[in-house]
């Protein structure tokens, strides 16, 4: 189940698995997919499952089936590491989608911009649309709300008698709205919650404002 | 040369130095000319390292009668030691007996320690004899012709075998034999093991159970009987003597006289933590001993250790405080006594510990026991009944370590590979592996060829490849450089190394811990206070503060429980409060009017009861069970009975457990009638309900850890991390997830679990514990006010669980509340 936000007067969907929807732009962003990760691992002697390759892709084909956008942007971090057999994969899954991708490229993004052009995909270091204003590593700029990814925000809730569960979240405050990581083979980082901080919790099927 | 020769060549050295061998040296010597392997039981300090030095010389002596002229070169013997720490001394014993008999053979050591150049230089010609680690050898068998290494080699030796039995490490030792076993034809397997209970199983683990070698075998024992002497220190205001505590700082006063009298005394104590406090809390109030008392645990980096155990053998320290990382080897005769603060939770560890003292033979050893809480008295006692009846307890070998023995055969595709069928019946030999079934075996070799059970479109899995004569075999560098790092890694905790901001190391100290401290924050470490100031790259750096605190790291690796055996001799002691005061031992009898005010507002229980306690407080309804059984079965247990309780009536439980018993603290009220009627102990369903009751998962989750390390799915420290290792990062956190979400029949995976029920929960235990309350009469008492039985456990805020049923997206909404609140 989705969670609709409202941040600036937009309003916005905050999908389970980590997407972010803007209706009114047909607009949808997706933070740190790290594509390649599990080739990248295996290719280096570590088994990672390779159905997880699959998965990210099932995964991206659903949220498009479930918003058709106009327009994707990948917030950084799309591609883990070095070109590997993985690409040919994501080659055919850019074929078959509409619209235009722009990629706002992260720190693991090695990959050659001129690659990405050949499969007519945009990378810049950021992305501003509206009094909104999209890059990888989260930023500041008066007047301007932006939207990144980097850090796969997680929160950790606890309970009594020890109890304690950590889960990936969008991670909001006054100016500024951290995407959790998209991707399947990525790792969470726990992020203290502040005053204005709001939390919203992805479990498997739902995102919960905390 | 004759047989009768050589012993006299034996005798003739022993006459020289004014001893005699003992039977079980001698006996040793024949078995081993014999060609037969063993398993020698002799305790440390007891000369059993001339009883397998000998007869290796010996041998060498009798194939080559001109030995003194000419040398033959080439591996001979290995002895295999748990702790590099011990080699030197083993060395030094094996050189006077070289030496002195007029063999040219040399002694090298080949450990972590050793420096590459040395590596190098007996890559190319080894000693004869070599002194190494179970890591090592198996580091031995990952160089290219290895086979010819160790050819000619006629005999390895598993020193203290009775500390690897049990451990992983243990199962590299048996899989490193099973293939010595075949490329070395003359090679004789000795183990050298302390006493533990299951004496004739440590030699089938060493053996392989129906091997060649286990027929061909023999089991000898030293028998030496060592008079051993326990004194309670009982404190002289028994009334005012705690019921609960764990450091047992309140009779340090009692411990200066015996400090005082003796030349060096050991003061074991059961945490690090604890070993820090007492250091620090002797030198405060008695400082005239500064300078004389040292610290030695596990965190205290090596040069300190090594400086200690050196001033103990000069007789330049009174006392030491340490932990169990002065149990083993290291011949320290200065030391007169020995004090065991707080129970030792196992009889080994105690005699092993006793026998510190008094080192020389014929001389008496002399242990102390110190109690932190009154009821550990009880402990005291059962001790000196576990040293007159000779109990001690078993040490549980590992079964199926598909994580060792995936490394292990990435080790032999490294070197020269390996041919599967050639290799398949070498390890289903082993104990650890004798259950194996030739689906797993395939299962694991798809694994590390494919990297998965089948084949992948697009995928670019890399480690172990299939040549066209079916060798298994790794041709990548960089595969094979980083899975020889891998094998060095002894897994434990994430520990990182403290610093002074400076330069200088300190010691190491688990994650957790430092995680909770803010820059700043001054705690106490190797016995100095320290200023946290931050953590770079995996290290602390400190500085020294003037500060005092009360914050001291503990060692979550440090939590012992109660043995089995330990646990039926205390409540063998337990029973015995029923009983008339002459048949009491001293320590009970101090404890009489404890034992007086719980039956006032209870009972002691006798053999066929079972104690149940129920009273109300203001932090609700507690439930107390008594079953003795130390706080690994407890915990299970309580987590069960929770579990079950929660099935007849909704209801929410915290649980606390130590090791006399386990507490249900709820605010509903438990009709124990409930649980007795409908039969909650029983055994039927068992596991299936400890699986749902427990948080396995998590459990399993920090199990998952060592696995992922040994088998090679997650990299770890690296000396230099360049940007293409960075990409390589991952943690067996998230592996562990991905598995449980994508692949749950993963062998690797569920092997987390089988370790959780086999060696964490002791699901044995529990379910003979079980067996036995079942044939018990349950007692069930409601109590006014806490009994002196229940206090320890009542009080134990910091093993406290909560158990619950509820749903996880009502968990998250009732915390989430409870975030928004701060």
């Amino acid at each position: 189940m989705n969670y609709a936000l409202t941040i600036e007067d937009h309003h916005f969907e905050l999908h389970p698995s980590g997407a972010l929807f803007w209706p009114r732009e047909e607009m949808l962003l997706i933070s740190d997919v790290h594509l390649g990760k599990v080739t990248h691992f295996r290719k280096f002697g570590a088994a990672v499952p390779p159905s997880l390759i699959r998965k990210n892709f099932d995964l991206l084909d659903r949220v498009m089936d479930e918003f058709t956008p106009s327009h994707l942007c990948f917030l950084g971090d799309l591609f883990h590491s070095n070109i590997n057999s993985e690409w040919q994969i994501f080659e055919k899954w850019v074929a078959g989608t509409s619209g235009d991708i722009t990629l706002v490229t992260g720190n693991h993004d090695i990959i050659s911009p001129l690659k990405y052009e050949s499969l007519g995909i945009v990378s810049k270091e950021e992305y501003v649309r509206n009094n909104f204003y999209f890059t990888h590593e989260p930023s500041k700029r008066t007047g301007m709300f932006n939207i990144s990814g980097h850090i796969h925000p997680a929160v950790r809730l606890k309970g009594k008698g020890r109890q304690s569960i950590k889960l990936p979240c969008f991670f909001k405050s006054r100016d500024q709205m951290i995407l959790p990581a998209f991707g399947k083979f990525t790792g969470t980082h726990v992020l203290p919650v502040k005053s204005d901080s709001e939390v919203f919790a992805c479990t498997r099927t739902e995102v919960l404002k905390i | 040369m004759q047989e009768e020769k050589l012993y006299n060549i034996a005798e003739n050295w022993f006459k020289g130095q004014g001893w005699q061998p003992f039977p079980f040296q001698r006996k040793t010597w024949a078995a081993f000319l014999q060609g037969k392997h063993g398993l020698l039981n002799a305790p440390t300090g007891s000369g059993k390292t001339y009883a397998l030095w000998f007869p290796i010389v010996l041998n060498y002596i009798k194939d080559n009668p001109d030995y003194k002229k000419r040398h033959k070169k080439g591996l001979k013997a290995v002895w295999i030691t748990p702790l590099r720490a011990l080699s030197q001394e083993i060395k030094q014993s094996a050189e006077k007996v070289t030496q002195d008999l007029g063999t040219s053979l040399s002694v090298g050591i080949r450990t972590g320690d050793t420096s590459t150049r040395e590596r190098a230089q007996q890559r190319k010609t080894m000693p004869d004899l070599l002194i190494t680690t179970p890591e090592s050898l198996q580091l031995l068998l990952a160089t290219k012709g290895y086979a010819a290494i160790f050819k000619d080699c006629s005999a390895i030796v598993i020193d203290e075998w009775h500390e690897l039995l049990g451990t992983k490490r243990g199962v590299q030792v048996e899989l490193g034999l099973s293939r010595l076993k075949t490329i070395s034809p003359k090679l004789r397997i000795w183990g050298i093991s302390a006493t533990i209970g299951n004496l004739e199983q440590a030699r089938q683990v060493l053996l392989g159970p129906e091997s060649k070698a286990y027929q061909k075998s023999v089991m000898i024992k030293a028998n030496l009987k060592k008079k051993i002497t326990v004194r309670s220190i009982i404190p002289k205001k028994m009334e005012t003597f705690p019921w609960r505590g764990h450091l047992g700082i309140r009779l340090l006063d009692d411990v200066i006289p015996i400090l005082k009298k003796s030349k060096t005394t050991l003061l074991f104590t059961n945490t690090r933590s604890q070993c820090e406090i007492w250091f620090q809390k002797i030198l405060e109030r008695y400082p005239e001993f500064a300078g004389e008392i040292a610290m030695h645990h596990g965190s205290i980096d090596k040069d300190t250790r090594l400086w200690v155990e050196q001033a103990i053998r000069n007789e330049s320290l009174t006392a030491v405080v340490c932990t169990s990382s002065l149990d083993l080897g290291v011949d320290f005769a200065p030391v007169e006594t020995v004090i065991q603060i707080g129970g030792p939770k196992g009889v080994a560890r105690f005699f092993q510990r006793a026998g510190r003292s008094g080192h020389r033979p014929g001389e008496e050893s002399v242990i102390y026991f110190l109690p932190t809480h009154a009821i550990e008295l009880i402990e005291a006692s059962a001790l000196q009944k576990a040293l007159r009846t000779q109990t001690v307890e078993d040490r549980i070998p590992y079964l199926n370590s598909f994580d060792v023995l995936v490394q292990y055969l990435i080790t032999l595709a490294v070197s020269d590979g390996f041919l599967p069928a050639e290799i398949y019946p070498e390890v289903a030999q082993t104990f650890c592996y004798q259950g194996m079934s030739e689906e797993q075996w395939q299962w694991l070799l798809n694994f590390i060829v494919l990297g998965s059970q089948s084949l992948q479109s697009y995928d670019e899995y890399k480690k172990v490849e299939v040549d066209e004569t079916g060798l298994l075999k790794v041709t990548n560098r960089g595969i094979a450089m980083r899975h020889r790092f891998q094998i060095g890694t002894i897994v434990g905790d994430a520990n990182l190394s403290v610093r002074y901001q400076k330069g200088g190391y300190i010691g190491s100290i688990e994650e957790w811990f430092i995680s909770k401290l803010n820059p700043g924050d001054v705690f106490t470490f190797a016995g100095k206070n320290l200023e946290f100031i931050r953590i770079r790259e995996m290290q602390v750096l400190v500085r020294k503060s003037r500060k005092r605190t009360n914050k001291v790291p503990s060692w979550m690796g440090g939590r012992l429980t109660l043995s089995s055996e330990m646990s039926k001799l205390l409540r063998e002691e337990l029973y015995s409060a029923n009983a008339a005061n002459d048949d009491q031992s001293v320590e009970i009898a101090s404890l009489g009017h404890i034992f007086d005010q719980q039956k006032r507002e209870s009972i002691v229980p006798n053999p066929d009861q079972f104690l149940v306690e129920s009273f109300q407080t203001s932090d609700g309804y507690h439930h107390i069970f008594y079953p003795f059984e130390g706080r690994f079965v407890h915990e299970a247990m309580g987590s069960l009975l929770g579990y079950r309780i929660s099935l007849l009536q909704p209801i929410t439980f915290s649980l606390a457990f130590n090791d006399y018993g386990f507490e249900l603290l709820s605010d509903k009220e438990v009709d124990i009638k409930n649980v007795i009627d409908n039969n909650l102990f029983t055994t039927e369903y068992l596991l299936e309900d400890l699986q749902k009751s427990l948080n396995a998962t998590e459990m399993a989750r920090r199990r998952f850890r060592d696995i992922a390390v040994i088998s090679g799915l997650v990299f770890s420290g690296y000396p230099k991390k360049g940007i293409k290792m960075k990409h390589l990062q991952s943690s067996s956190q998230l592996l562990f997830d991905v598995f449980r979400d994508y692949e749950p029949d993963h062998l690797l995976y569920q092997q987390a679990f089988r370790e959780t029920f086999e060696h964490q929960l002791e699901e044995g235990r529990l379910r003979i514990a079980m067996e036995r309350i079942d044939r018990q009469e349950i007692i069930w008492k409601k109590c006014k006010q806490p009994t002196p039985f229940s206090f320890p456990i009542i009080t134990d805020r910091l093993s406290r669980e909560r158990l619950s049923s509820e749903p996880l997206e009502d968990r998250i909404r009732r915390m989430a509340a409870k975030l928004m609140k701060k």
